[in-house]
């Protein structure tokens, strides 16, 4: 009897009908339904009450990954409560110089990211303030082509850039991207030079500029704008590089060492000022700005 | 535009001989240009942090006049090297960060006593690699775009065959920028886009058809001013006839540049690049 007793609680099991079935059956394998509002941790696979997860700033309770934000929601965590005001920039011109079409025509691609995210380009930004600190604020979104950087994109930073210094704010920039947009060639390359010139503009009016790098951040997003900031932050476990891991396990047949790219890799390197928990963010920057303000 | 399977073929086949004829062994490189324009060429090495990056070449020179007149200029370049041997030495021109390093150092010294800088462009990108990952290869590039845009002289740049990534523009943000007529300016390697868009490096010669990685492409949208005329069909077969329409054309462009106040030319720089890209 006691084979039929739960050793939890000593209930008696509901008695099982054997009935093995050696056919599968037809159509689709049913998939695991997911309970309706939760979300998984990409890290360790756990699911959380999505609210929960929100709470908790889209990281993981357990292994501490840390989830992707889109940029709107990047610049509602970071800004004080009701300051966030996004700048309207509708008027920057979507460009195709190469009429490119990979299967979808370029201007498709980008139809359909708007769709996606609801943001115009790869690059939100928006006035507001962190810790009381006057800031433009520019966030890359990396479901929308991949963060990539294109010309529409470029003009959008260049203008956050001139934003700061004419309303004399500091900015920040959360940068993730696998680099510059191919489907513009040539001219995806020179955003580069546009966004660099940006912000030497900002530095050049002595305002302080943050940059936030949040997994991934590669190519040239990293190699421009991203690290020409006054200060570099990076999440935890983000894989932040010019070159991905795959192309130069490709290339040079190398065998990569741990954690290679990672937040903590380059913090060893020299390469970061601080690798910094996504709670922390806000903190961190308003006690910088604090002091580089006065 | 046609979509017929065996023309498309035919397209890309002919795009991708453009970007191999940009690759030719035999067009001038480097250190050729360099003993073919300038005269007094001392080379300095080493970035006086970690090494010295045998892509990356430079140092001051002379740029003689017809006239007989000597300008002092700085010259930096990459250089791709010639047979297996140097081309293995230079790493096929793909620079690490101590390269970069080592051409910020120069700009600044070119800063210092007022000479302008030229910049010969050759490299298909940027070194992909752990030592150049780990010692900050985008952080060297960042700085050295950083360092052009701000450089209180005169500044040049000559894409001689092939400038590919951020690994070219580190060195081709400038006042102005000459490029020879068949060589190709891009965001990346088409083996490198391929990869990325089509996830297949095999299909080289499809993305080097829809990313028209010629210099003229670059030159519509302002990044480049001037093409220099090759001969036909490259200009491998007579490399001295296009180093001397290379030389005729630094000498036009540095007068034109030298006239023009600092300030004015640094604004004018910047309005350049505040706008690149369209």
């Amino acid at each position: 009897m006691d084979a039929l007793m739960d050793r939890r609680g000593g209930l008696p099991l509901p008695h099982r009908r054997f009935a093995p079935r050696l056919v599968p059956a037809p159509g689709p394998k049913p998939q695991p339904v997911a309970p309706t509002g939760t979300v998984a941790c990409k890290g360790c696979n756990r699911r959380f009450v999505t609210e929960r997860y929100e709470r908790a700033l889209r990281v993981c309770s357990l292994c501490g990954y840390h989830g992707v934000v889109p940029a709107t929601l990047r610049a509602t965590q970071l800004a004080d409560r009701g300051s966030l005001h996004l700048a309207d920039f509708s008027d920057v011109e979507d460009r195709d110089p190469l009429h490119f079409n990979d299967g979808v025509a370029y201007p498709k691609r980008i139809a359909e990211a708007r769709a996606k995210t609801g943001l115009r380009e790869a690059f939100m930004v928006a006035r507001c303030l962190i810790g009381g600190n006057p800031i433009v604020i520019a966030c890359m979104d990396f479901g929308f082509l991949g963060g990539s950087l294109g010309s529409a994109a470029g003009e959008c930073f260049a203008r956050a850039c001139e934003m700061a210094v004419a309303e004399n704010r500091s900015l920040v920039a959360v940068c993730t991207s696998g680099g510059a947009r191919m489907q513009e060639g040539i001219a995806a390359l020179a955003q580069m030079a546009r966004c660099s010139q940006g912000v030497s503009g900002v530095a050049a009016a002595g305002l302080p500029y943050i940059s936030i790098l949040a997994d991934p951040c590669f190519g040239g997003v990293t190699a421009s704008f991203a690290v020409q900031s006054d200060v570099i932050l990076a999440e935890p476990g983000a894989r932040i590089g010019f070159a991905g891991g795959r192309v130069i396990e490709q290339a040079t047949h190398d065998k990569l060492p741990d954690g290679f790219q990672t937040a903590e890799f380059l913090l060893a390197h020299g390469m970061v000022d601080q690798v910094v928990l996504r709670a922390d963010l806000r903190d961190t920057v308003a006690r910088l700005l604090g002091v580089y303000s006065r | 535009m046609t979509r017929s399977p065996t023309k498309m073929a035919e397209q890309e086949r002919a795009a991708f001989r453009a970007v191999e004829l940009a690759r030719h062994p035999g067009r001038p490189r480097t250190l050729q240009v360099i003993a073919g324009c300038f005269s007094d060429w001392t080379e300095l090495h080493g970035d006086r942090l970690f090494g010295d990056d045998l892509a990356v070449v430079g140092g001051p020179a002379f740029l003689e006049s017809p006239g007989g007149e000597r300008r002092q200029v700085m010259v930096i370049g990459q250089e791709k090297g010639r047979d297996a041997e140097s081309r293995a030495l230079r790493n096929f021109g793909m620079p690490h960060p101590e390269g970069y390093r080592k051409a910020q150092r120069l700009m600044r010294q070119a800063a210092k006593f007022g000479i302008p800088l030229i910049c010969l462009v050759d490299t298909p990108a940027a070194h992909a690699g752990i030592g150049a990952e780990e010692r900050g290869q985008a952080w060297a590039i960042a700085e050295t775009l950083i360092t052009l845009l701000e450089l209180r002289v005169p500044v040049v740049s000559v894409v001689l065959s092939e400038g590919g990534s951020g690994g070219a523009l580190a060195l081709a943000v400038a006042d102005r920028v000459l490029g020879l007529e068949q060589a190709i300016y891009t965001v990346a390697p088409p083996e490198t886009c391929a990869a990325i868009l089509y996830r297949d490096a095999g299909q080289r010669a499809r993305a080097a058809l829809a990313l028209r990685p010629g210099v003229a492409t670059a030159c519509e949208i302002g990044l480049v001013d001037e093409l220099i005329p090759e001969p036909q069909p490259g200009a491998h077969v007579h490399p001295e006839m296009v180093i001397a329409a290379l030389r005729g054309s630094l000498l036009r462009r540095l007068d034109e540049l030298c006239a023009i106040p600092i300030e004015e030319l640094l604004a004018a720089r910047r309005r350049r690049y505040r706008h690149a890209g369209g």
